[in-house]
């Protein structure tokens, strides 16, 4: 009985709302809304998206053919002052191949009250301003006049573009909530496309069907549409969390790619319709497949480079870095050639598709078994589905035997199976000539390492001297590598200063930075004085004395994303401690072990007094790269209690 | 707080780099530089030379040639390889060449070549300055870059000064800056910072020259002077120039701000009747001319706000007042004039006031009158000292311009000429954060604890901003503020602003699980929970700058803290005090009961420029105080009989 007086009441709730639905309307924006004085939902929202509606459709003109228009009409209110800023909005337009993108009938009103009465102003000329941004693109922006506390902004405007092939990426969710959105789609049967989605809200997709008629130069052009609809209420705004890796993939969007066109009279053309098809389209790719095939301009080169080797795994090895050694990236990630690929190779710089293109077409020549990899890098959101216009890097694939090893020479501390950030966050897809594929996930499983080993001594008086090793292998070396390879060596004895809060390091040496391929070393030596207190006769410290961890790395008490760090990581510590003379050890942390659920991570730590020397052994691990949003605040409590742990007081006292 | 910025700061920035020359061969293998020059530095001008051809009052023509050696990818910024232009500046030749350690040449740019770009400045809507910019990736290291460019100006109000050391951690084989004067046109030119560096100079009515040689790379510290302050500039300005069209003519500060006065300023105020009237009625009640003045800045905090648009003169000119109060918005200049309009309305003095805005306190240079600064407030002269108004800022409270403007020359533009003046300084006793707080321990490690801070001054400043963001960023902030208490938990906030007073007030309510820290029938404690001081100064072989302490404060701790049930506190450790002339430092433990301890501290930093050789005192100064803010003391189960 409960229940259904439940389900009558979301019954009539569901009525009532479609009942009263409000109709939005440019120019007719309600009293209460101007009155309403915080966003319902979350009374600490700054502004709030109230209304927007996106049309997107096809318009036949004699001269140019279907264009794509798309009609943006957003109602926006701005509770307070820190909401001002979405008062003002960028419009960029494409201007290139001797076509471009056109906006017109940009009109926009701010709304306020003044002495009960709504007053009107009107976003005028002097408002807007037009900027050529780049060489291809083109920078209209504009602000709101007269806007107040409370005000409620609405602005609309039509951007007609040639470029009918491509419709922009559709956003769902901004960093302000969102109280209703509206789009529309309507398809020419001419075009098919693909939907494509990412975000953790649900999207509510309709689709339907109907005709058009259209009247140009007095004949008729009857044809059939598809027509999709979202409409959604409520929309929580998108929050950045650290170590998100590529946090497009979590924002809610939806994209329409184009898989084919067919006009009347005409033949079908396909863009993209399978893995199968991208595979054997990019082979076919003079650009891209050529690249690969073209071994004239660096035959000469190769032939010397690997001549009297005929050991697969040596020849990689040789080319990849010779290929690291003579191009240099020009931060440009790409999926195809831009530049001819001698000119690459004479002048020594190239995006990633010129580079790992040279790689493959060098391997290939020298016979070595090697696919190219397509790659949703961390600059795009990832796709199951098959997607061009999701792909923007390549990497290479050797295959020796039956061990694997994934290239990518753009990044100069790169080796085998050691892969840049841009790339691990990402996606892959190996490619075969006759259209197979597979996807490639780039995450390593095997775990880096960073393992401190220190020896030390206290004195008398608390203070503390002695010696670090520190190992980083895998990953943790390459991240070293990337961040402090250019570094001078006072800087690089700053950055374990500023790290571990000590002020005079000494004895300072680091290996193997040039070394690719081998952990990076680090030994000095240090003094400290902060790391013991004495208190009467007794002294205490934390056995892992400036190691240990101080602060969590996750603050925010809840996460809707999974943490992404990239690889998984195991930080070690091997402590060895003299007691000062004429103490004895009198209090020491217990020994403890924790886990997290699904072997995601550990925790270690042992400790042992021999003699007047203290061992300790602590080791924490991160196994699983990408922990997902379930498990975040079981991963915060393993930080909240290793750091509790690592606090832990040895008590000495004088005897 | 935001930086603000007028397009002039855009102007200077794009002058300073476009340097000018012709020069004898220099030797373009990396390897015959002198060594002590690679010392610290990520690269190297290897020769510079700027040429600026005064030929009239309203056209000059700047050359640059400078060749600089990048040794590593921190230096690549050193390279520099653009160009700005606008309406009244035309690049006629811009050239690059790239060659590589050995001196062979790999890379030849054309004027072609280069691409063409709005100038992003970050902060502005819209800004109408382009820059022409090479997309260059070095190949390898050492590499040289050798630019050329010709620029044509009709503005001959701003010449480029020279700044031989472009900045930290960059050596200087050469540079030269020469001046060529054929019409003779009389020009007024300062010299600073030339001590202690080698500068030749040769000045006639036609010429002048300027050149400098082996300077090494500066190592950038802590708490030092601005650079500005350190380095050799030379500025030039002709007693006659042209501003995009306008002619006018200044020898001092009084006569340029005059200049600028009636050419830039003057008549952009009308205002509509409308306006008016209600600013009128608005006023009618206030007292006196600060009450009139705080009312009409709160009505222009509510209906305006910043939008960075830099376009017209030089980004020199104001938009009308009358155009702010339309569309309620505008940039600095903008704002203050708007502000200034009203204020003119009931009759109280306002002069526009041109300075340098930013956390570093920069001057204007009151012995030489040049066009400079990059950001504009109000100064309304009063009885009781002058009255400055941050026009860009919707938050701040009257009469109060924080770290963003304080204590610094700045021009104050008035219908008779200019006048410098000093902005408010903020003095140590008036920056004042003092923390009051009950702590309650728990007999399982845990601390409760409700905080209340004041905040005033410059603390003010620094806090008042939390306010106005989300709760979620509030959390986050203060989690990260106390970043050393371990799974601290913010229970509750709430803030108490008080604009006329200008106090800050926050009311915390914290806990954590584990704060104590126990060790057998020990247990530990840090009482100064909420002040832990955690810099760390970096120790230096040889300081080599003034220690300069921009500003000073005040911080008061005390806490009553409440031991767990059970436990006893045995010896409460001494005062500590230590007395610097730096400031000084006392931290003091009190018991009030068997169950419940005092915790007091009070810190006092006092601003100042101090010899290099007090570097070092200052840093062990401030390691004390952190040692003694982390100390801990030791609580002692009681013993029961049982």
């Amino acid at each position: 009985m409960k229940n259904l007086n439940k389900l009558i009441i979301i019954f009539a709730l569901a009525v009532s709302a479609t009942c009263f639905a409000q109709e939005y309307k440019f120019g007719k924006v309600s009293k209460e809304e101007l009155l309403e004085s915080s966003y319902p939902l979350d009374s600490t929202v700054n502004a709030a998206i109230l209304y927007e509606s996106k049309q997107i459709y096809y318009d036949y003109t004699a001269e140019q053919g279907f264009v794509l228009i798309t009609e943006v009409f957003k109602r926006i209110k701005l509770y307070n002052k820190n909401g001002f800023d979405h008062a003002s909005a960028e419009v960029f337009l494409y201007d290139g191949n001797g076509a471009e993108e056109k906006i017109s009938g940009l009109t926009g009103i701010t709304y306020s009250i003044s002495g009960g009465a709504i007053v009107e102003t009107k976003l005028k000329k002097d408002g807007v301003f037009k900027v050529e941004d780049s060489d291809y693109i083109d920078k209209v922006s504009f602000t709101m006049p007269a806007i107040k506390e409370g005000s409620v902004i609405e602005y609309k405007y039509k951007i007609m573009s040639p470029f009918s092939r491509s419709i922009d990426r559709i956003v769902l969710q901004y960093d302000i909530p969102i109280k209703k959105i509206e789009v529309s789609l309507t398809i020419p049967e001419y075009y098919t496309f693909r939907k494509l989605t990412t975000g953790f809200l649900p999207i509510n997709l309709k689709e339907s069907s109907e005709s058009q008629t259209k009247f140009i130069n007095g004949s008729t052009l009857s044809y059939g549409v598809t027509k999709y609809k979202i409409n959604t209420n409520n929309v929580p705004a998108f929050k950045m969390e650290p170590y998100s890796g590529n946090y497009k993939n979590y924002i809610s969007t939806l994209s329409f790619e184009l898989q084919s066109t067919q006009f009347p009279y005409s033949n079908i053309r396909n863009y993209v319709t399978t893995w199968g098809a991208i595979a054997r389209g990019a082979f076919k790719d003079s650009r891209f497949g050529g690249a690969m095939d073209n071994n004239k301009y660096f035959k000469n080169d190769i032939d010397q480079l690997v001549s009297g080797i005929s050991n697969p795994r040596e020849k990689t090895t040789l080319i990849y870095n010779y290929v690291k050694d003579k191009i240099t990236w020009n931060n440009r990630n790409a999926l195809v050639p831009r530049k001819n690929m001698k000119k690459v190779y004479q002048e020594g710089v190239g995006n990633a598709a010129e580079i790992n293109l040279m790689l493959i077409a060098m391997l290939k020549y020298v016979k070595v078994n090697v696919k190219p990899i397509l790659v949703t890098s961390s600059d795009r959101p990832l796709s199951l589905f098959p997607t061009i216009q999701g792909l923007d890097y390549v990497i290479a694939r050797v295959r020796i035997k039956d061990d694997i090893f994934f290239l990518d020479a753009t990044d100069k501390y790169g080796e085998p199976n050691v892969l840049p950030d841009r790339v691990i966050h990402g996606l892959g897809r190996v490619i075969t000539e006759r259209g197979n594929s597979e996807m490639v996930l780039f995450r390593p499983s095997e775990i880096s390492k960073k393992q401190n080993l220190v020896m030390c001594e206290i004195g008398n008086d608390g203070s503390v001297r002695g010696k670090q090793r520190i190992n980083h292998t895998f990953y943790e070396a390459h991240d070293f590598r990337m961040q402090n390879a250019s570094k001078k060596e006072d800087e690089l004895v700053k950055r374990l200063e500023d790290f571990y809060g000590l002020q005079n390091i000494s004895e300072y040496k680091v290996s193997n930075i040039e070394n690719i391929g081998e952990p990076v070393l680090e030994s000095f030596a240090f003094e400290t004085t902060d790391e013991v207190e004495v208190i009467e006769d007794e002294m205490f410290f934390s056995p892992l004395l400036f190691l240990r961890n101080k602060e969590n790395i996750f603050k925010s008490d809840n996460r809707q994303y999974p943490v992404d760090m990239g690889y998984g990581l195991s930080k070690s510590c091997s402590m060895n401690i003299k007691i000062p003379e004429g103490y004895q050890v009198i209090e020491k942390p217990e020994d403890m072990a924790f886990q997290l659920p699904e072997n995601i991570g550990s925790f270690v730590f042992r400790m042992n007094i021999v003699g007047n020397m203290i061992q300790l052994s602590v080791s924490e691990t991160l196994s699983s790269p990408l922990v997902i949003e379930k498990y975040y605040p079981a991963l915060k409590k393993f930080y909240d209690l290793l750091i509790e742990k690592e606090s832990d007081q040895v008590v000495l006292k004088k005897t | 707080m935001q930086k603000k910025s007028l397009k002039l700061l855009v102007v200077c920035i794009l002058l300073i780099f476009s340097k000018v020359s012709s020069q004898e061969e220099i030797n373009l293998n990396t390897s015959s530089v002198d060594g002590t020059l690679l010392e610290g530095a990520n690269a190297i001008v290897r020769s510079e030379e700027i040429v600026i051809e005064i030929n009239s009052i309203n056209s000059m023509t700047i050359k640059t040639k400078r060749i600089v050696t990048v040794l590593d990818k921190f230096g690549d910024g050193y390279a520099n390889y653009s160009e700005g232009y606008d309406p009244s500046r035309k690049i006629k030749k811009l050239q690059v060449i790239v060659y590589d350690a050995s001196g062979k040449e790999i890379k030849n740019y054309k004027k072609k070549d280069f691409i063409d770009r709005s100038v992003y400045d970050g902060i502005s809507l819209m800004n109408d300055n382009r820059v022409k910019l090479l997309d260059y990736t070095p190949v390898s290291y050492p590499y040289t870059m050798a630019f050329e460019s010709e620029v044509q100006n009709s503005t001959t109000a701003f010449i480029a000064p020279w700044y031989p050391v472009p900045g930290y951690k960059i050596g200087v084989q050469k540079s030269s800056y020469k001046i060529l004067n054929p019409k003779a046109i009389p020009l007024r030119i300062k010299e600073t910072n030339f001590e202690g560096y080698q500068i030749q100079k040769n000045k006639t009515n036609e010429e002048v020259l300027y050149s400098i040689s082996n300077v090494l790379a500066k190592r950038p510290e802590v708490y030092t002077p601005s650079l500005y302050d350190m380095i050799p500039i030379v500025k030039v300005v002709p007693k006659s120039f042209s501003l995009e069209g306008i002619k006018g003519s200044a020898t001092d500060w009084k006569s340029l701000g005059k200049w600028e006065y009636d050419n830039l300023i003057a008549g952009r105020d009308q205002l509509p009747k409308e306006t008016i009237e209600e600013i009128d009625k608005l006023v009618s009640k206030a007292k006196n001319k600060r009450e009139k003045a705080k009312l009409i800045y709160k009505y222009v905090q509510d209906k305006t706000r910043y939008i960075s648009i830099q376009l017209g003169i030089g980004g020199l000119m104001p938009f009308l007042a009358s155009d702010v109060d339309k569309w309620g918005y505008g940039d600095c200049k903008a704002l203050t004039n708007y502000t200034k309009a009203l204020l003119d309305s009931q009759n109280i003095l306002s002069y526009y006031t041109e300075l340098y805005a930013g956390n570093e306190k920069r001057s204007i240079d009151k012995e030489f009158a040049s066009i400079e600064g990059n950001h504009v407030i109000l100064n309304i002269p009063d009885e009781n000292g002058d009255i400055w108004l941050e026009c860009t800022n919707q938050t701040l409270p009257f009469d109060f311009i924080g770290s963003f403007t304080d204590d610094r020359d700045v021009l104050v533009l008035k219908p008779e000429g200019g006048e410098i003046k000093r902005t408010r300084k903020y003095e140590p006793r008036e920056n004042v954060l003092q923390t009051t707080a009950t702590v309650n321990l728990g007999i399982d490690n845990s601390m409760v604890s409700n905080i209340k801070r004041e905040a005033r001054g410059l603390e003010y400043d620094e806090i008042y901003g939390i306010q106005y963001q989300e709760p979620k960023e509030q959390k986050l902030y203060y989690k990260k503020h106390w970043a050393y208490i371990n799974g601290l938990e913010i229970k509750d906030i709430k803030f108490v602003d008080n604009k006329d007073s200008i106090v800050f007030t926050e009311n915390i309510k914290v806990s954590c699980v584990s704060y104590g820290k126990k060790a057998g029938t020990r247990l530990l404690v840090t009482p100064n929970v909420f002040s832990c001081d955690q810099s760390n100064l970096p120790m230096y072989d040889n300081r080599q700058t003034s220690l300069v302490i921009p500003r000073g404060y005040i911080n008061t701790d005390e806490y009553s803290i409440n031991i767990p049930t059970g436990y006893v506190i045995n010896n409460i450790p001494e005062k500590k005090a230590i007395q610097t002339e730096f400031g000084e430092y006392t931290y003091e433990l009190e018991k009030v009961s068997e169950s419940q301890i005092k915790f007091r501290r009070f810190l006092k930093i006092i601003d100042g420029t101090f010899p290099k050789e007090k570097y070092e005192e200052y840093r062990k100064f401030r390691a004390k105080i952190k040692k003694a803010d982390n100390s801990r003391i030791v609580l002692k189960k009681q013993l029961t009989n049982e």
